[in-house]
């Protein structure tokens, strides 16, 4: 459906305004340097480029006025005719034309010059050209200067205009001048039309909207009309005149039985028949206000049977649509807009009367067919016993019970959020409203990841069954004893075992700060453990004769070594963290530190072996890939051995002083730039 | 009583929220103001929780549920499903389930007796659905189209579907559902029910660019006044016709 809005219509400037936005957009956009030693072929172009940009601006900008003026053969009826009362379409149509003559007249003269301008053969010739060219169209402009005006002034008033749809829903207000049409619009919608007590306050059409049945109504209100010759009417009339002719709508004709408005029921009734062939097959209400002076059964006989004769013209329009020529009610109507009374029964009959005529149109047309399933309602047949009750909570049932009963307002979270700074500073709590078995519980912390777990993959909802269970259990173990406590301390030694002990506490802090004193001088040489023992310091020999001389048998001890630096035997491995954290628990110093060192990250993904063939590696089994492994290792192990320096060792290969490291850049030195 | 409202200045409030006879999500936003309309109209009789899902607003889209369960998409995070095990009372079973097609509230359309899903679903999950929420369950499409959750809405006591079922279709959904049904919009005109229109026993919410008409069948299709589903047919009749055609 085509959406009328006039309101969108560029300005248009006036011609001085026009030329000179044109001829400094020309400057601005195009090179201005230019130089009499250039070829003249170059010349010309430069020239001959100005003069079609500026015509090119000059289309551009008449073409947007021309395409967005209403071409008013285009447009519905309605607008098409409104236009022309109130702007007169040969004036219209004379100004638009005259834009389009400008614009091919602006062609044709770049066209010429840009001929001209290919036998320009000196600067001073090119440049002559060039103002000419633009002088000519300029000149063109100033001479349609009237009509741009007045297509301003006219776009102007067009933004004004109300925003009528021509094929909705729409009640038409008409009558005789000062009779309480706009009265009763500001009392069925929120248009706030002026009221005044003289004739003609209204002068042109207004909007405004009220809704009928679940469904919105266009209520317009028109200017009086006055009961005489067509050609005798001035433009304000013919926009009445206008509406009534082409909107299909509900019209209310409104009588004055009062005669207050300064016309009489005779006058009033002679514009009825004079207009009469422009209520053809719409809706028709003939409304007699400002009951509140005169009551519509106390009027003289003449004026009761001319609004009788009005009656029965109307009765007309109800039976052209097929209606019962009995049914008679919500043709005639009675109100008054002082009082109110009257004034919604009006609106309710016009409405349904027009949905009435709608709806048996629509009903005839096709494509009613495609929207059938939308008036169906699709009744449940019982497919088995099953009873399928709803669901509301009895205090949903209590509450509308007692709807009447003033009930405390609430809170609400947005009340909160008011007092407390507004969106955006106040951050609601989403424990708040926690249901949990006690309260304080509510903001309790839980941790997302603990020691590399995932907290909730050990939430478990039967946790406190089970760990009553465990309690249970420890009770039980702790019943049989806890004998196991062992724990060194000097006091149960002898004296002869103190003695041993203190040497050997001397002799281990002696080795300590033997240890200190040699790291703080090692300078940056590789500290190399002890187990290569590079100046065979530790051997068997020498551990026998030591102890020998603290008076012991040394053979023991030696056998011992012996033994552990022979080759292990294979032996099964242990499983290493539940019985590890089992023998440990009294241990309480250190507790953080062993539970932290016992979790291991739950999937740790396995590293390929070390003999697996990869392909592209250039190995040709994994035999041969072992034993290349194994004699990369032999090559490196003495080095390693020695901790001297190999291949993977990081090396500076120059060793340059300081200030030939420091400052340096990408380009020069910091101080030489 | 229907409330038109919307979130964050869009309409599509379905897609933010989530309502059942026995809770109602809402989805976080910048203000109060969506929590605080569901607030007002439902905190004295049921939970109204603000949550997210797998990290987003669009929770309405992402769950499904009634007042036995609530199916939650596998991408929820564990700290969302334990806001919602804390914020749910314990009758209603909270479950995450493990299904590829993850906007379980696109695929699943549900009452508290009968739900409605989509044809590709898991054979799993079909049996989570009627095991956690409790209700029958039916591979439909709506109107030919197979995400049956966006394009209906039903309580146990009426629903609205796409507007293009056919009345062969409307009858047939209606004696699986047990529901009246009618054929509608919500929005002025969007054919996606469900993210327009969130609806309970007792009480619903659409779009704020609802209109007066949509919002009358919605009342009348859902019986949430006094209307009863024929009043369309016999009252609203003249009025939908003067807007459809």
């Amino acid at each position: 459906m085509v959406q009328y809005n006039f309101k969108k219509i560029t300005v248009v400037p006036t011609g001085k305004e026009f030329v000179d936005i044109i001829l400094s957009r020309t400057q601005r956009r195009t090179p201005t340097q230019v130089h009499k030693g250039y070829s003249i072929s170059r010349l010309r172009q430069f020239y001959m480029r100005k003069v079609k940009y500026t015509q090119e601006n000059f289309h551009l900008k008449l073409s947007t006025i021309i395409d967005e003026f209403p071409r008013l053969d285009d447009i519905h009826p309605f607008y098409g005719d409104l236009l022309h009362v109130l702007y007169n379409k040969d004036h219209y149509k004379l100004a638009l034309g005259q834009i389009n003559t400008a614009r091919n007249l602006i062609s044709k003269i770049q066209k010429d010059y840009v001929k001209l301008l290919k036998y320009g053969d000196s600067l001073y010739r090119c440049k002559s050209l060039k103002v000419a060219a633009l002088g000519r169209m300029c000149t063109v402009i100033k001479r349609i200067g009237p009509s741009l005006a007045y297509l301003e002034q006219i776009r102007q008033h067009m933004a004004r205009l109300p925003s009528i749809d021509p094929n909705t829903r729409t009640i038409l207000i008409c009558g005789y001048p000062n009779v309480g049409k706009s009265s009763f619009i500001n009392k069925i919608t929120r248009a706030d039309v002026d009221v005044q007590p003289y004739a003609f306050t209204t002068k042109s059409l207004f909007v405004g909207h009220t809704d009928y049945e679940y469904l919105r109504y266009q209520v317009i209100d028109t200017p009086g009309i006055l009961d005489r010759p067509f050609e005798d009417r001035n433009i304000i009339e013919m926009c009445s005149i206008t509406a009534l002719a082409h909107l299909r709508a509900a019209v209310l004709f409104f009588l004055d039985i009062s005669g207050s408005c300064g016309y009489s029921i005779a006058q009033q009734a002679a514009l009825f028949h004079s207009i009469k062939s422009l209520f053809m097959n719409k809706p028709l209400i003939i409304v007699c206000n400002k009951t509140d002076l005169q009551p519509l059964d106390k009027i003289s006989e003449d004026d009761l049977k001319l609004v009788m004769e009005m009656k029965s013209e109307a009765m007309k329009t109800v039976i052209g649509q097929g209606g019962e020529p009995t049914d008679d009610s919500g043709v005639l109507l009675t109100m008054s807009t002082l009082t109110e009374e009257g004034v919604i029964a009006v609106k309710n009959a016009a409405c349904a009367r027009l949905l009435d005529q709608r709806v048996e149109q629509k009903m005839k047309s096709k494509k009613l067919n495609d929207c059938l399933n939308r008036f169906h309602v699709a009744m449940p047949k019982p497919r088995d016993q099953k009873e399928r009750p709803p669901c509301i909570p009895q205090a949903v049932l209590e509450a509308k019970a007692k709807i009447t009963v003033e009930k405390e307002k609430r809170k609400l979270e947005r009340d909160i959020e008011n007092e407390n700074g507004g969106a955006g500073v106040y951050s609601a709590s989403l424990k708040k409203h926690y249901i949990l078995a006690h309260d304080e519980w509510k903001e309790d912390n839980i941790p997302e990841i603990l020691d590399g777990h995932n907290v909730y993959d050990f939430i478990d909802p039967d946790i406190l069954m089970r760990l009553e269970e465990l309690e249970k259990e420890e009770g039980v173990l702790q019943g049989l004893g806890d004998d196991d406590d062992f724990e060194m301390d000097g006091a149960e030694l002898s004296s002869e075992e103190q003695a041993a002990l203190a040497e050997i506490r001397k002799k281990k802090s002696l080795l300590i700060q033997q240890h200190r004193i040699k790291k703080s001088t090692a300078e940056s040489r590789p500290t190399v453990p002890r187990k290569f023992d590079k100046d065979r310091r530790f051997t068997s020999e020498r551990m026998g004769r030591q102890l020998s001389t603290l008076g012991l048998d040394p053979t023991k001890a030696i056998n011992r070594a012996r033994s552990k630096s022979r080759g292990r035997k294979r032996e099964r491995s242990v499983d290493g963290g539940v019985v590890d954290s089992m023998e440990v628990d009294g241990d309480q110093s250190n507790k953080k530190q062993r539970l932290r060192s016992l979790s291991r990250p739950r999937s740790r993904s396995q590293s390929r072996p070390p003999g697996e063939l990869v392909p592209g590696e250039g190995f040709r089994d994994t035999a041969q890939k072992k034993k290349a492994i194994q004699m990369a290792k032999g090559s490196s192990k003495k080095r390693n051995k020695d901790a001297r320096k190999g291949e993977a060792d990081r090396v500076i290969p120059a060793l340059k002083p300081k200030h030939l490291f420091s400052g340096k850049r990408s380009n020069g030195k910091t101080q030489r730039r | 009583m229907a409330t038109r409202l919307q979130y964050e200045n869009n309409s599509e409030i379905g897609v933010f929220s989530k309502l059942t006879n026995a809770y109602c999500l809402v989805a976080i936003g910048g203000s109060e103001n969506f929590y605080s309309t569901f607030e007002s109209e439902l905190a004295d009789v049921i939970p109204v929780v603000k949550t997210s899902i797998a990290g987003t607003r669009i929770i309405g889209r992402l769950c499904a549920g009634n007042k036995n369960g609530l199916l939650l998409p596998h991408n929820t995070t564990d700290q969302e499903l334990q806001h919602l095990r804390n914020s749910l009372p314990d009758s209603v079973v909270v479950q995450r389930i493990e299904e590829r097609l993850s906007a379980l509230g696109n695929c699943i359309s549900c009452n508290d007796h009968v739900a409605l899903t989509h044809p590709d679903l898991d054979r799993e999950t079909e049996e989570l659905i009627a095991d956690v929420l409790g209700v029958e369950v039916f591979r439909q499409t709506v109107a030919g189209n197979i995400l049956v959750g966006s394009f209906c809405a039903f309580s146990n006591r009426g629903g609205l579907v796409h507007p293009h079922t056919s009345i062969e279709d409307l009858d047939e959904l209606s004696t699986l559902l047990q529901v009246p049904l009618v054929a509608g919009t919500v929005n002025r005109g969007s054919e996606v029910i469900a993210a327009g229109l969130t609806v309970n026993d007792w009480t619903a919410f659409c779009g704020s660019d609802t209109t007066a008409t949509e919002l009358s069948v919605i009342e009348s299709v859902f019986k949430l006044r006094e209307a009863q589903p024929s009043a369309i047919v016999d009252e609203m009749r003249k009025s939908l016709i003067d807007t459809y055609v």
